[in-house]
């Protein structure tokens, strides 16, 4: 799938440019980070869960092959099927199928970020089937005909008052002011597709190897519906979302709903094993697994970014990032936006076309410190960012100012003699406030250039006292 | 080569023994009663718990559900809950017992009525397995869900609940905390998203 090269600056300008959204996305992620601290703040042995759960990951994604097979192997006998894809394109093929051989062609989804990933709806749709998003804000982007902004939150750019004449011409509804009632009406809605649907198709959260399980994490109930009542179930998983044992899962779902949207538990956690059993009045008749490459065994195979497939998908990163906060997820130009999105996005579409995305960071650390799964974060950003310096993604002027600020700082006595002169001109700009040229501009455009200290560093500091005390 | 051969020969290309798998944590002490911290997690959470004993239980349940004007309510096959389906039938309220739990007709049924294999206190959260006697769909699609949940089922944590939990599992093990929600309008918490508005817990004392 190519695609053009992602302008974040550019895109970036619309969400700033807006104050209605850049308040409501501003909102939203404050009140995600106050629910979190104190739940993630009472677990006493939180580190050391972050740890293990990081060694839980590492290990698996250095021995997927084992685990995957282990995986086939128990939803096998537990009455699955379980389906390979290579990429995006063969999942839409394979999911395409198994939909379009039912008599009815109604499928419910539950949110899933991998289908946004590989755009199955339209693949569906284009097979002639209807397909419904069921979870509350991914349905009122569908209806939309908009992306998700955020990974937990996917409508969290959309007002009340939007979503409420949404509903007005869509449903023909009144346009009703209160979120209660605005729910209420897509619940109506939602419930006669989700009982004339003939396939629901959900993500992963979790596959467990040893037993063969997959866990779905929700607060909604609309994935219990989609996997109790039509009669097939379609999960969706990347190869990553494997872990070895059942009772891992301890201590993922303990770091998981924190870290994602500050509850202790998510409403509802389903761990599913096969279809249903002999007898039992519900649950669906086939259970079909799809287990996707897309672009994984590559960054698996890159020792250094290998690390960014242990990722949950809780969105914590995103909450904390004051980039993402002022720039919205839809300047990332991918369903994954934030501190995650600029490191698996480059990582998925190529340099060339996601290059930029590394840069949308001001390194504060901050998403590396609130990780549930403990990925370093910063350092995937910086090493992409060489990365992109290496392969001759740095402008003339940007390489030019390097190698002479390299050149001055190697030696003191270039800096001494560099600095009165950098000196005097930074405080001729400073005081005149004469616009400076390119590259320069890119900084004062939008920020004041402060007059310089009246004398510097060295000046003040005592180097040789120092020397004579030790 | 198919799909699966060509990822899987991926991975084994890039294997790395030297990434260990670390051994299971031993789950973390709580302090203090296992009960008491149970019935605060899952108020905080929206559940109504009722503390009672296994004489007087039923009777309450019944003025619960008459309280709300319910006609007939869908109740798993448990021993637990014969005497809550004889004390519903003699006053008046249908028992839809699992053979007639189908989505429609679950659809139209003011509440379900299970119990529960276990709880975690720390989260205040119910387990409900799933097999021919205790359907899925009937914690799910009646707005009101009622379950019943003898105390010494209560287990600390997660990382205790794990420990105790028989393999093989059921086709659908179902972690409940609180009643079905959403917050995806301006993050306005809304119950009864999809599933019940409304969940109310016995936690039998004896």
């Amino acid at each position: 799938m190519r695609q053009d090269r992602i302008d974040f600056v550019h895109n970036s300008e619309r969400a700033l440019a807006d104050p209605t959204l850049h308040s409501s996305v501003r909102r939203a992620m404050v009140r995600f980070r106050e629910l979190q601290r104190p739940v993630i703040g009472e677990i006493e042995e939180w580190q050391a869960l972050r740890e293990y759960a990081h060694r839980v990951k590492l290990h698996t994604l250095s021995h997927l092959d084992q685990y995957l097979e282990q995986l086939e192997r128990q939803i096998v006998a537990a009455g699955g099927q379980v389906h390979w894809v290579r990429d995006g394109a063969q999942a839409g093929r394979v999911i395409a199928d198994l939909a379009r051989s039912r008599d009815d062609r109604t499928v419910v989804k539950s949110k899933s970020m991998t289908s946004e990933e590989i755009e199955l709806n339209q693949v569906l749709e284009a097979a002639g089937c209807e397909v419904v998003e069921t979870d509350l804000g991914e349905y009122l982007l569908q209806l939309a005909g908009d992306r998700p902004a955020h990974i937990i939150a996917p409508a969290v750019h959309k007002s009340k008052d939007a979503i409420a004449k949404l509903l007005a011409e869509k449903l023909g509804v009144p346009v009703y002011d209160d979120a209660e009632r605005l729910t209420r009406v897509a619940r109506d809605a939602l419930r006669r597709k989700f009982l004339a649907a003939g396939v629901g198709i959900t993500g992963v959260n979790f596959a467990v190897a040893e037993t063969g399980t997959i866990v779905v994490v929700e607060n909604e109930g609309n994935a219990r519906l989609t996997t109790s009542l039509p009669r097939v179930h379609i999960a969706l998983m990347g190869i990553e979302k494997v872990i070895p044992r059942l009772a891992d899962l301890g201590v993922f779902l303990t770091l998981l709903p924190r870290a994602a949207t500050g509850q202790r538990m998510s409403s509802y956690v389903s761990l599913l094993t096969g279809p249903r059993r002999a007898g039992e009045r519900d649950g669906p008749e086939e259970f079909h697994l799809v287990i996707m490459d897309n672009g994984r065994t590559a960054i698996q195979a890159d020792p250094v970014m290998r690390e960014s497939l242990a990722c949950i998908r809780c969105g914590a990163c995103l909450d904390v990032c004051p980039v993402f906060e002022r720039t919205v997820g839809h300047a990332y130009g991918s369903v994954y936006s934030g501190p995650i999105g600029a490191v698996i996005t480059p990582l998925y579409q190529g340099l060339d076309v996601a290059g930029e995305l590394p840069f949308a960071s001001s390194l504060c650390g901050a998403c590396g410190e609130i990780c549930p799964v403990k990925i370093d974060l910063p350092r995937l950003l910086l090493e992409l960012r060489a990365r992109v310096v290496q392969a001759g993604g740095a402008s003339w002027a940007e390489r030019l100012f390097v190698r002479g600020w390299v050149a001055t700082m190697a030696r003191s006595g270039r800096l001494r003699l560099v600095a009165p002169i950098v000196r005097l001109l930074h405080r001729a700009v400073a005081r005149t406030g004469i616009p400076l040229p390119y590259p320069f501009s890119r900084w004062t455009q939008f920020r004041e250039l402060p007059p310089p200290a009246r004398s510097s560093f060295r000046e003040r500091w005592p180097f040789a006292a120092v020397g004579r005390r030790r | 080569m198919n799909a699966r051969e060509e990822i899987l020969t991926r991975l084994r290309a890039t294997r790395d023994p030297s990434a260990s798998l670390p051994d299971l944590r031993p789950p973390a002490t709580v302090p203090g009663d296992l009960i008491a911290l149970f019935v605060e997690r899952a108020t905080a959470v929206g559940i109504q718990v009722m503390k009672d004993t296994a004489h007087t239980w039923v009777a309450s349940a019944v003025s619960e559900l008459r309280k709300r004007s319910i006609r007939a309510a869908a109740l798993w096959d448990d021993p637990l809950l014969s005497p809550l389906a004889a004390a519903l039938e003699s006053s008046g309220i249908e028992v839809i017992s699992p053979a007639r739990h189908t989505s429609d007709r679950l659809a139209e049924v003011a509440a379900g009525i299970t119990t529960a294999d276990a709880a975690i206190a720390l989260t205040g959260t119910l387990l409900l397995p799933c097999d021919d006697r205790r359907p899925r769909s009937t914690s799910l699609l009646p707005p009101l869900h009622l379950a019943v949940l003898p105390a010494d089922r209560i287990v600390a944590t997660l990382g205790h609940l794990f420990q105790v939990l028989h393999t093989p599992l059921p086709s659908a093990l179902t972690f409940i905390t609180g009643p079905s929600r959403t917050a995806d309008i301006e993050l306005t918490p809304v119950m009864g998203a999809h599933g019940p508005t409304e969940v109310i817990a016995y936690v039998l004392m004896d």
